[in-house]
């Protein structure tokens, strides 16, 4: 019986360009550990390879080097995708289709049946509060709205591990404070949750561990309640120091001509 | 399968609500209905029936098939560049489900159209009508008559110095494009014989087509015998003839499935035994003839859309949708290309390497563009059932299978 939803065991990714000459190594030797019913805050800078490794782990990429599984499967297994459910950083709908078709559409591809499947949007609809509108191609969509949507689609194959990107990007203070309270709520029940997020203070709010990556490597790990101050502090003090940020002298100048 | 389906039902869709399926039906309905008043045939009711059947269901065939192409290229691709390709790659579904479905969709949206424009035709056009299994004259295939003439043709002193130059295989593939069109003379007179692979029950005609204007001139006047059965041929100026072969009653029958001609003209005949000369059975219907075709440009539309769909999964939506229609140009333009190149001794090894690719686009790409079923169609020749059944079998579920394997390999890739 495996413990932990998501296992990564020294892995690394070096992106190639046409004629497989190295580049950029944006992952390296990352060991990481997800275990069953927490909430796992992945952190970083921009550029310190969150993304990548989502990707990693959701088998859109192949490591270079190191081994992934979920829940002890191979990421690009159907069975472990069975188990997964992702809501990407931007919402990426179909424009043409309305917030119920997308649902249908999604629950359609985790093999759910019609009426499991309308059941479960009726619900979803209802949770995110867009039933109203539920007939409206997502395409007119607010960005927030969509991003409603694609968080119920995430979900409606009711997976046992959500992967979340930025989750409240885009999202009013009223719909943000939904979706944390939606995250606890999720995992009281048992769901293992990954949240990625540049919004510390939400991420602070939402997760029970964190792992802070920089320049592709763990620059730390730990605990929200052992990190004996705030996730800002902790966040600044792993990766912040060491960078000489100048500002452009131009801009110091009073007045000037353009 | 429910994720297939989903998919399926996404990409119609797609077409319905951005209106594309509803532009191609209402240009095909306009392209079915309008053809008739802007096309003059050669004024015979047969005729016209023939140009109506081969170029307003050849012209909707050909308009489905750029657009959807086209489509399948382009779609991929862009749902690729705009990311919503890895939500549907992160679901319990695999990528080559993804890419058939995709193809499944496209083909059905294009037999929807060309199900609708057969519908028109069967309106116009009498379904009842009768249509032929045509049957050539059993003979050695054209390059074995190559091969058989090549030494005395490269030995005789009429033969052109750049030709016995030229390489063997360049000169060998000209005799056997030439093998097709020999002739054959029958003086006034004489008998000639041709064998069929004829059956003995079932109503029996022979066709002999006259390409040229010359011949169509002479009055050709014979007798066509087959085992017990002829039919006389006399004062003929038409293009096509149409000989019916009757019982004789009480002569003496002749060898089975040979088929003589006996020239009682004054003139002596030429005639090109791979070309001019058919024995027709009696089949089925037109509109049975219709059905078949059908299912034979569905096919080929299917193969079309997923080589559009793989080329959608492994390039950008423009270079795409570009070289898919560029592929359709030169598939239709190659045999020409090969045909009419002005140095057909191929010289210049450029001409050759290009000729070499042209002949390669055209081999491969024949089925796709050869619209045979279309000639068959309108000339009330029977669409083989062998022939549509290899369609289905190879363009429709072969060919597809193989090139959504493909694509999700080039989806993969394009990922990492």
């Amino acid at each position: 019986m495996n413990e932990n939803a998501i296992e990564l065991k020294g892995v690394s990714k070096t992106f190639r360009d046409f004629w497989l000459r190295p580049t950029v190594k944006a992952v390296d030797g990352l060991d990481m550990t997800v275990r069953k019913g927490e909430v796992f805050g992945l952190l970083g800078p921009n550029g310190s390879g969150k993304s990548t490794t989502i990707k990693i782990i959701l088998g859109l990429l192949t490591p270079s080097a190191g081994s992934v599984t979920l829940f002890g499967l191979p990421p690009k297994s159907v069975e472990a995708r069975n188990r997964l459910g992702y809501l990407p950083e931007l919402s990426y709908l179909h424009p043409f289709l309305t917030a119920r078709e997308t649902l249908m559409y999604y629950a359609g591809l985790c093999g759910l049946d019609r009426r499991v499947s309308r059941e479960r949007t009726d619900e979803l609809l209802d949770m995110i509060g867009l039933s109203d509108v539920a007939k409206r191609p997502v395409g007119g969509f607010s960005k927030g709205m969509a991003r409603r949507v694609a968080l119920a689609s995430a979900l409606v194959g009711r997976p046992e591990l959500l992967i979340l990107d930025e989750p409240t990007s885009g999202l009013d203070p009223v719909s943000t404070n939904e979706v944390k309270t939606l995250v606890k709520t999720l995992a009281k029940g048992g769901m293992t949750i990954l949240t990625t997020s540049h919004l510390l203070a939400d991420a602070g709010d939402m997760c029970d561990r964190v792992m802070i990556l920089d320049r592709g490597k763990t620059a730390a790990e730990g605990w929200m309640d052992e990190l004996g101050t705030s996730l800002e502090k902790f966040f600044l003090a792993k990766v912040g120091e060491g960078r000489d940020f100048k500002i452009a002298p131009f801009l110091l100048e009073a007045g000037g001509e353009s | 399968m429910k994720a297939f389906l989903e998919i399926v039902r996404l990409e119609l869709r797609r077409l319905s609500r951005s209106k594309a399926l509803a532009a191609l039906a209402a240009v095909s309905l306009v392209w079915m209905f309008a053809f008739p008043h802007f096309v003059k045939s050669d004024g015979t009711v047969t005729g016209a029936r023939e140009l109506y059947v081969h170029f307003s269901l050849g012209g909707v065939f050909v308009i489905c098939l750029v657009a959807l192409a086209a489509s399948a290229a382009g779609s991929l691709s862009h749902e690729r560049a705009q990311k919503r390709l890895q939500l549907t790659a992160v679901r319990p579904v695999r990528i080559f489900t993804l890419a058939l479905a995709r193809s499944a969709a496209l083909t059905l949206a294009g037999a929807l159209v060309l199900a609708l424009s057969a519908a028109v035709l069967a309106f116009n056009v009498d379904l009842s009508r009768p249509c032929d299994k045509v049957l050539s004259p059993v003979m050695e295939s054209p390059r074995a008559e190559a091969e058989k003439m090549y030494d005395y043709y490269m030995a005789s002193p009429e033969t052109p110095d750049d030709v016995k130059k030229a390489k063997k295989s360049v000169v060998l593939r000209l005799l056997t494009q030439r093998a097709f069109d020999n002739y054959m003379s029958i003086p006034a007179g004489d008998t000639a014989s041709w064998t069929f692979d004829a059956p003995e029950e079932g109503e029996l005609a022979v066709r002999l087509r006259f390409t040229n204007d010359f011949e169509t001139r002479q009055d050709v006047v014979g007798e066509f015998r087959l085992g017990s059965r002829n039919g006389v041929m006399t004062n003929i100026t038409q293009a096509v003839v149409r000989v019916p072969l009757s019982e004789r009653g009480g002569a003496a029958a002749g060898e089975r499935g040979v088929l003589n001609f006996r020239n009682n003209g004054d003139a002596g005949l030429m005639l090109r035994p791979r070309r001019d000369i058919n024995l027709l059975v009696k089949a089925d219907s037109f509109g049975w003839n219709v059905v078949r075709a059908y299912l034979e440009l569905v096919s080929i539309l299917a193969l079309t859309i997923s080589f559009g769909v793989f080329l959608g999964a492994g390039l950008g939506r423009s270079v795409a949708v570009f070289t898919m229609v560029s592929v359709i140009f030169v598939s239709v333009a190659s045999s020409d290309i090969i045909e009419l190149y002005p140095d057909q001794l191929e010289k210049d090894s450029k001409d050759s390497v290009g000729l070499a690719i042209t002949r390669t686009v055209e081999r491969m790409t024949r089925p796709a563009v050869s619209f045979r079923p279309l000639a068959a169609l309108a000339a009330d020749e029977r669409v083989e059932p062998r022939e549509v059944a290899s369609a289905l079998a190879v363009d429709l579920v072969a060919f597809p299978f193989v090139l959504s394997l493909l694509s999700a390999f080039a989806i993969v890739r394009k990922q990492e």
